[in-house]
């Protein structure tokens, strides 16, 4: 089929100015956080499920691909149209539908951002939980399609935690409604589900999430130590003690230092590491949990710990680690992010490990991550132009995770598989288990036209006969 | 017994011992159809080689855990096997450490719990009958309790599964991190799949450190409107209760002895708090003083007391008589006070005698309801049906769902058991054949018959 004649009828569609496809923009649309880049037949800006089922209908009837993007901020390929065909461009349907307060639930359109959401519901008093590091640019689609995590999830779960309901199109145009408002919808749990399922089983086009009171209190703690292994001790300890902090999480020197040069939030230059630990709830006891854990980290061997004493100071040590990945590609052209996981008591052995592949392929591995999920976010560094370098980063990248799971982990915390970990999901999934999933998968996408050529190898192979 | 289904037997005999094969499957009727075998296998491999024995004979088989969830769901179409996993009842692994334990799927709850206990931990889900419900029950059957207000539904505690697959494939989902995305999130398909995708054979749970102290307190109402205004009041503060229950008169009524209340006829609304001592104590402290404010008596119980009271409460509508209609109706939480007022007012409207009680902060009703002393077994059929469908109706009005927990067969008979399927049951169709392609497992059973 032509390009032309496809063109045609999404313009008939969603209206001339609403789909592109000169080259010049299309080359817009041909990568994202990750490596790889292939470019889509078109670009179609939609703005409502009608007209996504619509857009979708096109496309089965001609055998054609489609690919919805949000923010674009995932890291594993999940919006590369590795196929060419349609990307979904979900952007300007963002907006807040519904907030009842009192069922604890929000309507929302897709194309939002997670940190708008979060600066709507702020002022009723409310909040939504997940917050991935990216949520500035990170859509609330995109949240559901990665299952994204993100600093608070060692207390408050991941994105899937937290939504009850979802409007999908399958990739036949046909409009389904996932759970909803009401709890314990009867049937399979496709909420749970479809989250998760990175597009390749249709395109969320409304989702219900959950939504709480904003905490009545919050304590946020920097833990500085001399040395990695004590501040991976800490974490353990802390947990041990019976004490679940909202956060926990660490940053290593290459990357203090990187957010030193670009964010300058006043973090210790000649520290090993750094654990930023949050406590949150009622005020009743804050003051005592934070004592309790500046003890023990005290105990430890942290050689201070400072305790923000307002929400400025506050800020400034989450703009830290929140600008992490933004300071880190200051210092570098391009960085590779594992995002193995690992149980937490592991962690001081892993981080080793980590150092070890850095050595024996002359790598420089910063850590910055998500430590009381024991969800690593080691950065290899290298220079996209020396095709060499890239060779190594790629097996050293493979060799952490297959470190993560010899200690009884996965090769994915919160990314994503994308195109990215398609070769290491022989990991951690039998061949068995592998055509579970695709039975799932076909039952949402017979026609395998919902991001095909994405996760599983096996799929990605099917789809190249053709 | 047909010549397959004794060929089957004898199969199944080699495969698990003669001693743990039956065909006295009485006790293990589903909804008054009795199995022709039931078979006890001993270990996962060995369900894998029974189910795969079952499909090769074309035979029907329904899992069996604890049995606390048997009377859900619609009468099997065909029934040849139970499969009984009751033997399945071992630690695999616990790592307290990373607060994770792995167990068999016939593990009972009870007997996890008092394992982690032994190291400061618990798992923080309670349904009723906790000490039979075993792990893999509590999972396919979405087993919930008034704790979900805090720490949700099995979907939030379970890390991993293995799940013999209808044709005794088996299969691994998820791990024992606590995030994971590698792949699809196939934990959920089987949570709250009522043993129609195969059968879970281990379950792998996180944990939490038992809290420091923990006390519940019971304000009773002479009336709905006062017991309703403070249930409010509780979810629009700061407090964080773990558990929040509205219990109508005669639920209330019912646990007058085991709490000792001093006030009958009473809406009670009921708060459970966990955490550390200066926690625990404000939020008891404002509790007590909103349900005076509203001119409510309050009581409270701490510690031992404190866990006596929520068997309690989650038990009050259990029990034997058969002809007990049990439904659960969901809704948005706003309208969880409204729904049980309705429930209880259709139920006496109706002659019936019925206790309502609600999971009030999660928008969950429950009624369970029997005939009313005077009442014809046609008579009161016609009634408990028409309470329930009308029940029905205004919960999918404001886009909810009314499930049937327990019912007498001729009741089901008339009232489907889970309701209209919506928008997404094609997928869930294709589902459940690209899984079953046979519908051997637990035929019929869920909703629209699937």
């Amino acid at each position: 089929m032509s390009n032309k004649v496809l063109v045609q009828e999404l313009r008939r569609v969603v209206g001339e100015a609403n789909v592109i496809d000169s080259d010049v923009h299309l080359q817009l649309y041909q990568y994202d956080a990750y490596l790889e880049e292939r470019r889509p037949d078109a670009v179609v800006f939609v703005h409502s499920t009608e007209e996504v089922s619509r857009v979708l209908k096109i496309c089965h009837a001609h055998g054609v691909p489609s690919v919805p993007r949000g923010g674009g901020t995932n890291l594993s390929g999940g919006t590369i149209p590795f196929k060419g065909g349609v990307v979904l461009e979900m952007i300007r349907m963002n907006r807040l539908l519904e907030v009842d307060k009192g069922s604890l639930r929000a309507r929302v359109q897709p194309g939002m951002f997670n940190l708008e959401l979060g600066q709507a519901l702020a002022p009723l008093g409310y909040q939504y939980l997940p917050d991935p590091a990216s949520q500035k640019a990170a859509t609330l689609g995109g949240n559901v399609a990665e299952n994204s995590g993100g600093p608070h999830c060692f207390k408050y779960g991941v994105t899937t935690n937290h939504v009850a309901g979802m409007t999908v199109v399958l990739s036949d145009g046909e409009i389904v409604e996932l759970g909803g408002m009401a709890p314990d919808t009867p049937g399979y749990d496709l909420t749970g589900v479809f989250v998760g399922s990175e597009g390749t089983f249709g395109v969320c086009t409304e989702v219900v999430v959950r939504i709480v009171r904003l905490a009545e209190g919050v304590k946020t703690m920097l833990a500085i130590y001399d040395s990695i292994e004590k501040g991976s001790e800490t974490v353990s300890a802390i947990v041990a003690a019976g004490m679940v902090p909202a956060t926990l999480e660490m940053m290593d020197q290459l990357v203090i230092h990187a957010v030193e040069k670009s964010l300058a939030c006043g973090l210790p230059l000649d520290c090993a590491t750094v654990l930023i630990i949050e406590v949150d709830g009622l005020k009743d006891d804050l003051e005592e949990q934070t004592e309790a854990i500046v003890r023990l980290c005290k105990e430890h061997g942290a050689r201070e710990v400072r305790v923000a004493k307002d929400e400025a100071e506050r800020a400034l040590l989450w703009a830290g680690r929140r600008g992490a990945f933004g300071a880190v590609a200051r210092i570098t052209p391009s960085y590779l992010v594992c995002d193995g996981t690992v149980p937490r008591t592991t962690l001081p052995l892993v981080l080793k490990k980590v150092a070890e592949v850095g050595e024996k392929y002359d790598l420089k591995i910063p850590n910055v991550f998500h430590a009381g999920d024991g969800n690593l976010h080691p950065l290899i560094l290298f220079d996209w132009r020396d095709a060499e370098q890239k060779a190594r980063v790629m097996k050293a990248g493979m060799e952490i995770l297959e470190l993560c799971v010899q200690l009884g982990g996965t090769i994915s915390g919160e990314h994503g598989v994308g195109l990215e970990k398609m070769d290491a999901m022989h990991l951690i999934l039998s061949p068995d288990d592998i055509q579970a999933q695709l039975k799932v998968k076909r039952a949402f996408d017979p026609a395998d036209l919902a991001n095909p050529g994405k996760i599983f190898p096996a799929v990605q192979e099917v789809s190249h006969v053709q | 017994m047909s010549s397959d289904l004794a060929a089957l037997r004898e199969r199944l005999e080699a495969q698990v011992g003669a001693g743990n094969l039956t065909v006295d499957g009485a006790a293990y009727a589903v909804d008054g159809m009795v199995p022709a075998l039931v078979v006890r296998p001993g270990t996962q491999h060995e369900v894998a080689e029974v189910v795969a024995a079952c499909s090769e004979a074309g035979a029907a088989l329904v899992p069996w855990g604890g049995g606390t969830a048997m009377a859900m769901g619609n009468p099997p179409r065909k029934l040849d096997v139970v499969v009984s996993l009751e033997r399945l009842d071992r630690v695999v692994e616990f790592d307290p450490d990373n607060l994770c334990i792995t167990v068999e799927a016939g593990m009972p709850l009870g007997r996890l719990q008092a394992l982690v206990a032994e190291r400061q931990e618990r798992l923080p889900l309670d349904p009723p009958d906790a000490d039979r419900v075993t792990l893999g029950g509590l999972v396919a059957a979405n087993q919930s309790g008034p704790s979900r207000l805090l720490h949700g539904t099995a979907r939030d505690w379970v890390l991993g599964l293995r799940v013999v697959l209808p044709d005794g494939t088996r299969i691994h989902c998820g791990g024992r991190v606590i995030k994971n995305v590698s792949g699809y999130d196939m934990n959920k398909l089987f949570i709250r799949s009522f043993g129609t995708l195969g059968i879970i054979t281990e379950v792998t749970v996180k944990l939490l450190p038992i809290p420091a102290t923990r006390a519940t307190v019971l304000g009773a109402f002479s009336g709905f409107a006062e017991a309703s205004s403070v249930l409010d009041e509780v979810q629009a503060s700061f407090l964080l209760p773990e558990a929040l229950e509205l219990l109508d008169p005669a639920a209330s009524d019912l646990l007058r002895p085991v709490l000792g209340l001093d006030i009958s006829g009473a809406f009670a609304l009921v708060a459970g708090f966990t955490g550390s001592q200066s926690t625990v104590d404000r939020q008891v402290r404002d509790l007590e003083a909103m349900v005076a404010s509203r001119g409510g008596s309050s009581k409270t119980f701490r510690e031992a007391a404190s866990d006596q009271a929520w068997a309690a409460i989650t038990n009050v509508q259990g029990g034997a008589d058969a002809r007990r209609v049990v439904c659960q109706v969901a809704v948005p939480i706003a309208r969880t006070a409204s729904m049980l007022a309705s429930a209880r007012t259709r139920a006496a409207a109706q002659g019936l005698t019925a206790t309502v009680t609600a999971h009030a902060g999660s928008g969950l009703v429950r009624a369970a309801m029997l005939p009313g002393a005077n009442q014809t077994e046609a008579g009161a059929l016609a009634g408990l049906a028409a309470v329930t469908e009308a029940l029905r109706e205004e919960a999918v009005g404001v886009g909810g769902s009314l499930v049937i927990l327990q019912a007498p067969p001729p009741f089901k008979a008339r009232v489907e058991a889970w309701g209209k399927p919506g928008s997404s049951f094609a997928t869930m169709r294709r589902i459940k054949t690209e899984f079953d392609p046979q519908d051997l497992c637990s035929p019929g059973r869920f909703l629209g018959g699937m």
